[in-house]
């Protein structure tokens, strides 16, 4: 029993050195461990063998034991005071608020130059080309251009000089931009070809496209300027998206740039587009290059387009639509200018693929000039899925027109229409805006750009009444119908390489003797091989 | 070909007739960002259920001028919620976005919610700040926005100006003095309302923000109400955060329908509860009365008693060259 007892005191003596040495070694080791350290008593536990019971020698030792757990006990106590948790002083929290707010006042300073950073204007520099803007976009000019170099090759032109040739086709810098966020502009000057096949004014400048936009939202927007009126489907999409390098003998038809106002917009989500427009009027595949109207009426040019699928979510029918452009206008008696063609040669009119003049209001006896009401009507459409896309459209020109000798009148009605149809041989999305690669050119890692193959099938026919008081059949042709059939490399986004061969051949037209337009270029099938390096930003 | 026509236009008509997805912008001040996080699904569940479109919020936060200033510049929000009707007359004036009398459009000043000013201490409040002449002695750091951007902060500041008014019998010199005190206190100036919260809250500056009344609930909610005390002074400011549509651009996005009911539906009972629930002061008496254990009650000046309204204050205290701009001077 002694003996327990004894054990037990000698394990309480033990259990309070311990205590005693893990307090020396907390506080020894990690000064901030104090606070969790409790001066806990250390308590002797009441037990049996006390002093006064023992014998004298156990007596003697559990005495000094006590006054050496006491004094332990001070110990401790000292040195949990000496390492209690002080209140730093006020000087040294003044010295840290200091800290504090000099950091804060660094992560604001650099919030507010992020801030600042952001309100500074911007310039982007890309595939679409250079864009300044301010930080809020509503103002921007953007500076865009293309150059188009093209060749061509006939082969059967024994007859008219100059028709093989390399040409600037278009060389166009293109500014646009954003004024006060709602108000569009955009300006294109023409350097290259200005008057499609005209040679004299190969090089003359020429203001092509000049308007401005003011776009409420959407659905409402009003132009003013020169633009193209909304009729042609063919027409209206961007030159450098053409299939080919020239448009089809449908667009002989439509109306060129004219100068005037134009309401339009897309509304539901682009399903449907509409554009209404008061111009000055053009003739067919004429371009108004003046700035005043050559008649007193105006022309009316007004169309609808609907992609019923555009938002639907339907991949195979999002890229349909279908559509309907025309337009009435009424040419007064003194007009010469409203037909396409009336003396024959280089100026424009109903045209080849080849840019040669096959037909023009040049009867044997008189002159033409276009007298009483004109209209158009072209229903269009196109669908694109995938590496596939077609595109076509009809187009009726009805026009009034006058011998101004024999005074004869007629109501002539012109008709064409064309189909285009194209594959994307790499796999990339045909489009009317274009393809745009899914591994541009860079052969060095494998990049080969797109490849599309393209073909196309059109035709116009001129009214039999034209003939012979408003047309000399000996010299024009009374028809045309040409296919085409094309290969077009797109390097990347920006650059594209075309090649394409036509074949057009006519119903009536001149005679082989013959060495000018329309009669030489009607006289005999036209073949020609078309190229073009393209450059687009 | 008929049949053709006849299967474009039920492919027409029957896209046009799904539900539409709405989409509205709210521009916000500062603290606001839970307050409409929650009111904007409730209010997109009320017009699901209503019209069955889908409305989709999207929200704008920052300091209250700077958010006007904004929507001046082209930011296109169809509805404004800002910290005071003087950035929203702004709108008004410098953008003609929105008609000049568009206050009476809605009730109470088209002012759904109202809130005030109070201090936020740190536990135990050790410089026992209790009142305003509490905030001014030396020693003692102040932390609140800028007044030139920030709502909140022009209300703090024109709460501390409305006491020193009231207790110095309305002696302007007075009050130029006491809140020249004021500003010599505050180290730090942050555009908004939440950027002084994360100064004084998670930063440790200062000790005592002058806080939005729900700004400082939440900050007890966020940071830890063992951390932060809520002091009431027995005199602030009504402070009236309206909220109007923008007319032009709401039409201009065609959502002027569904942006008046976004509003319309602050005053409904959900509405004011949601209000209620992020510490606004709900203008409905009874919803006011369930939730009053959450809003202390004081002595509330108004605007218009004490500086004769909003674009007179504006002009005295926060232009430029105005009283804030002479008293204030950044520490460096």
């Amino acid at each position: 029993m002694k003996l327990n007892e004894n054990t037990k005191l000698n394990r309480t003596l033990l259990a309070v050195l311990a205590g005693a040495q893990f307090a020396f070694t907390a506080f020894a080791d990690d000064g901030a461990a104090t606070n969790s350290v409790t001066a806990a008593p250390v308590e002797v536990p009441a037990y049996s063998a006390d002093a006064a019971t023992a014998n004298p020698a156990e007596a003697a030792e559990i005495t000094a034991l006590k006054k050496e757990v006491q004094a332990l006990e001070q110990k401790v106590s000292a040195l949990e005071q000496q390492h209690a948790p002080e209140q730093p002083s006020a000087q040294v929290q003044d010295l840290d608020q200091k800290v504090r707010i000099l950091e804060r006042q660094r992560e604001l300073d650099q919030e507010a130059a992020a801030s600042a950073a952001k309100a500074q204007p911007r310039l982007t520099v890309g595939a679409n080309g250079a864009t300044f803007s301010s930080a809020d976009t509503n103002f921007s000019i953007s500076l865009h251009g293309w150059v188009q170099v093209d060749s061509r090759t006939f082969g059967n032109d024994d007859h008219v000089q100059g028709n093989d040739s390399i040409l600037l086709r278009r060389a166009r810098p293109i500014l646009s931009g954003t004024l006060y966020r709602d108000f569009d502009f955009l300006f294109a000057p023409e350097f290259g070809n200005a008057t499609p096949g005209a040679a004299s004014a190969a090089t003359t400048p020429s203001i092509y496209d000049a308007y401005m936009n003011y776009h409420y939202s959407p659905a409402f927007q009003v132009q003013a300027g020169r633009f193209k009126p909304p009729v042609g489907l063919e027409y209206l999409q961007q030159d450098i998206y053409s299939s080919f390098n020239e448009r089809s003998l449908a667009t002989d038809l439509i109306p060129g740039r004219d100068l005037g106002f134009e309401l339009h917009g897309d509304v539901f989500g682009g399903v449907l587009s509409y554009a209404a427009g008061i111009f000055n009027g053009v003739g067919d595949n004429q371009r108004n290059t003046t700035d005043t109207s050559f008649q007193d009426d105006r022309e009316f040019d007004g169309r609808l387009f609907v992609q019923p699928f555009k938002t639907s979510g339907i991949a195979a029918l999002q890229n349909l639509g279908v559509g309907v452009g025309g337009s009435w206008g009424r040419s007064s008696i003194t007009n010469t200018l409203d037909l396409p063609n009336t003396t024959g040669g280089t100026l424009p009119g109903f045209s080849t693929d080849g840019q040669q003049q096959f037909f023009a209001y040049n009867p044997a006896t008189g002159g033409v000039v276009a007298n009483g009401t004109h209209w158009r009507f072209s229903p269009q459409g196109y669908y694109y899925y995938g590496p596939f896309g077609l595109l076509g459209e009809y187009v009726i020109s009805d026009q009034g027109v006058e011998n101004t000798v024999s005074l004869a009148t007629a109501d002539l009605k012109n008709t064409a229409w064309e189909i285009s149809g194209g594959w994307v041989l790499t796999g990339e999305d045909a489009s009317y805006t274009g393809v745009t690669p899914r591994h541009p050119f860079d052969p060095g890692n494998g990049g080969w750009g797109a490849w599309q193959l393209v073909a196309r099938y059109a035709e116009l026919n001129v009214d039999s009444a034209a003939f012979p008081v408003f047309s000399n059949p000996a010299t024009s042709a009374s028809a045309a119908q040409a296919w085409s059939l094309g290969l077009n490399w797109y390097l990347n986004r920006n650059i594209r390489v075309n090649a394409s061969y036509s074949r057009t051949t006519f119903t009536g037209g001149g005679t082989t003797t013959a060495t000018t337009a329309p009669n030489a270029v009607s006289s005999h099938p036209e073949d020609v091989f078309f190229t073009r390096v393209q450059l687009a930003f | 070909m008929k049949t053709f026509f006849k299967i474009l236009l039920v492919f027409s008509l029957a896209s046009a007739a799904h539900a539409k997805e709405i989409k509205l912008l709210n521009v916000s001040y500062d603290p606001t960002r839970e307050l409409y996080t929650e009111y904007n699904a409730a209010f997109a569940k009320y017009w699901k259920a209503k019209s069955g479109d889908d409305v989709i919020v999207s929200q704008s936060h920052g300091g209250s001028g700077k958010q006007a200033q904004s929507v001046i510049n082209g930011l296109e929000a169809d509805v404004v919620t800002l910290a005071l009707a003087y950035d929203i007359d702004a709108i008004s004036q410098e953008a003609k976005l929105l008609p000049a009398d568009w206050q009476n459009r809605l009730p109470n000043n088209s002012t759904p919610y109202t809130s005030t000013i109070v201090f936020l201490v740190r536990k135990g409040n050790p410089k026992n700040i209790k009142d305003w002449d509490d905030v001014v002695k030396p020693g003692v750091t102040v932390v609140v926005p800028n007044p030139k951007t920030s709502g909140g902060a022009r209300w703090a500041y024109l709460a501390a100006y409305a006491y020193a008014l009231e207790t110095h019998g309305h002696d302007d010199a007075k009050a130029k003095d006491f809140i020249t005190k004021l500003y010599k206190n505050v180290p730090i100036l942050d555009s908004g309302a939440r950027g002084s919260t994360i100064t004084f809250a998670q930063r440790g500056i200062g000790d005592v923000l002058l806080a939005w009344e729900n700004e400082a609930h939440l900050a007890l909610k966020e940071f830890g109400a063992d951390k932060f005390e809520i002091v009431t002074p027995p005199l602030s400011i009504l402070a009236e955060p309206p909220v109007a549509v923008v007319d032009k651009n709401a039409k201009r996005h065609g959502t002027t329908e569904v942006a008046t009911a976004y509003l319309n539906y602050l005053y409904s009972d959900e509405g004011q509860e949601i209000a209620a629930r992020n510490f606004y002061r709900p203008r409905n008496e009874t919803i006011a009365a369930k939730y009053a254990a959450n809003f202390t009650q004081l002595k509330l000046v108004t605007i218009d008693q004490e500086f004769g309204g909003w674009t007179k204050a504006q002009q005295i205290h926060f232009a430029d060259g105005g009283i804030f701009d002479r008293i204030f001077q950044p520490q460096k």
